[in-house]
């Protein structure tokens, strides 16, 4: 169930960043980055804040251009943002002019999709991210993890083939953040999207992934790639007491530890 | 039913405008000076001046002016500043032209303007146009600039193009601001209004003021206060009524109580 046959859909070949800090200086934010993700992976990005694991997928969404190496998309170098690749931010990015059906139906409208037809398929998404009811609702309405599933609503309405997220459940509280990681596996289990998954919880990424990238800080570096064999579909509370599942929890937290780096995460 | 408390808050304004007359008129009784006159005596002039159909054309062509000076200020200055705020190269190179232009009274700049245009509705308008345009391009400039950067890239991977980036994300999301760039524009579009008429004497609100002055006509002078004043309040209130239906989005969901309330 878990083992398909792999082609890469994402590759990441040399890919460094700098950037210049205000006083000018240069910082080395990732160095030498070289990583192939599966079609239909769930890959995950680990690592202590400011190791540029958000920005090696900003470089994914092509909102970053590298500073040397190149990212491919289906053996295509990245050069911009494009409908193949849905962003779904931490700060949710939400249209705040426009209600929730309207968030949803952005994307479809802008792809040219007739206004009947986007709105029949946006309305199926919001209920099938349980915000059936709250259609006309604005977004300063909402909650934040409302909030956030109306943004995985939005960016899943254009079908994207690689979801790109960037701490999406950060800024949520602990049992909010439960219900959503629950709620993206089932919908991931149900049409094994691409996804490239950037947290700094190690439970989170164990929990979720079939892959976990480590990173590790100053420059932004890959340390570890570790394979999650867990059974799918994974339910959480069969999760949390399999021995497998803590093993790995405890490696990556203690690979972490060892390095004096203070990014052990949650 | 209504409460006592929003009974009160209610009738504030209305209280506040008696209570504003009412001291005029004490104050005025008090100084007994010909050059200013009672409330009562500048309200009972108000109906002349509306009555006259001289003056009718003259205050219509200062609002005619003020709407095309206003109208063609913000037509300008809300891309200019969308643009500004959104480009590094545009913002360096307009920021330090405005930043000389923005002290300096509009109105100052009128006896140029006149001398190159004329004492027509050209340099009037002119001048109205200038005194909007700044404070237009300044909010129009710092909302563009609080655009959330991923707000754009969700725009931007859904396909939308630099330039439907700038017209369907940065202006809707920036409208707040804009709008209250334009509220300001507004007022300042009535101030130098007057103040151009005042200056090139030739018609206008400003002009029958300046000329009741002239000829010590006080209830006049104070009846044309009175009715700039009107002006300013009712153009307020109705740009709020728009302003509000516009960016109902952004609005607090809640009326929260204010300290002191």
């Amino acid at each position: 169930m878990s083992q398909k046959p792999a082609s890469a859909i994402i590759e990441i070949d040399r890919v460094s960043q700098v950037f210049q800090t205000s006083s000018r200086r240069d910082h080395l934010a990732l160095s030498d980055i070289s990583l192939t993700i599966d079609e239909g992976a769930f890959v995950s990005i680990l690592g202590p804040s400011g190791c540029g694991k958000s920005t090696l997928l900003y470089i994914v969404g092509g909102f970053v251009s590298p500073t040397s190496g190149v990212a491919k998309i289906k053996g295509q170098a990245i050069t911009g943002p494009g409908p193949d690749r849905g962003p779904v931010f931490q700060e949710f990015a939400l249209f705040p002019w426009k209600t929730v059906l309207g968030n949803v139906m952005y994307g479809p409208r802008q792809q040219g999709v007739r206004a009947a037809a986007a709105e029949a398929q946006s309305r199926a998404l919001i209920e099938m991210v349980g915000l059936k009811g709250y259609e006309n609702f604005y977004p300063k309405e909402l909650s934040g993890g409302m909030k956030q599933r109306v943004a995985l609503a939005r960016t899943l309405a254009y079908h994207p083939e690689v979801l790109l997220m960037d701490e999406p459940f950060g800024a949520l509280d602990a049992h909010t953040r439960t219900r959503l990681q629950n709620d993206l596996l089932n919908i991931w289990e149900r049409d094994r999207k691409t996804v490239l998954f950037v947290t700094h919880s190690v439970d989170e990424a164990v929990f979720l992934s079939d892959k976990v990238v480590m990173m590790s800080k100053s420059p932004g570096r890959i340390r570890q790639l570790i394979d999650i064999d867990l059974p799918r579909p994974r339910r959480r509370n069969e999760l949390l007491l399999d021995p497998r599942y803590q093993k790995h929890v405890v490696d990556i937290e203690r690979m972490f530890d060892e390095s004096d780096e203070g990014g052990s995460a949650s | 039913m209504i409460s006592p408390a929003a009974l009160i808050r209610r009738a504030a304004p209305v209280l506040a405008c008696i209570g504003l007359l009412a001291a005029w008129q004490a104050g005025s009784l008090a100084l007994k000076n010909d050059s200013f006159p009672t409330a009562i005596e500048a309200i009972r002039a108000i109906p002349d001046i509306l009555g006259d159909k001289e003056s009718l054309i003259n205050i219509l062509a200062s609002l005619r002016r003020m709407a095309i000076g206003f109208g063609v200020a913000v037509l300008v200055s809300i891309p200019l500043g969308l643009l500004m705020g959104r480009s590094r190269a545009v913002a360096a190179f307009f920021n330090p032209l405005l930043m000389v232009i923005y002290p300096v009274p509009k109105a100052a700049l009128m006896p140029i303007i006149m001398l190159w245009l004329g004492v027509g509705d050209i340099t009037k308008t002119l001048v109205i146009f200038l005194g909007v345009s700044l404070p237009v391009i300044y909010h129009s400039f710092e909302g563009a600039k609080a655009v959330e950067e991923k707000m754009l890239w969700s725009g931007a991977a859904m396909g939308l193009s630099p330039v439907q980036r700038l017209m369907r994300i940065v202006l809707p999301a920036a409208l707040p601001e804009i709008l209250t760039g334009c509220r300001t524009g507004l007022v300042l579009a009535l101030i130098t209004m007057i103040t151009s008429e005042m200056i090139a004497r030739q018609s206008g609100a400003g002009n029958i003021l300046f000329n009741a002055l002239d000829m010590g006509q006080y209830d006049t002078v104070f009846a044309m206060i009175i009715i700039v004043g009107a002006m300013g309040i009712c153009l307020d209130a109705i740009f709020e009524r728009v302003r509000a239906r516009l960016v109902r989005w952004s609005e607090p969901q809640f009326d929260m109580p204010l300290s002191f309330s």
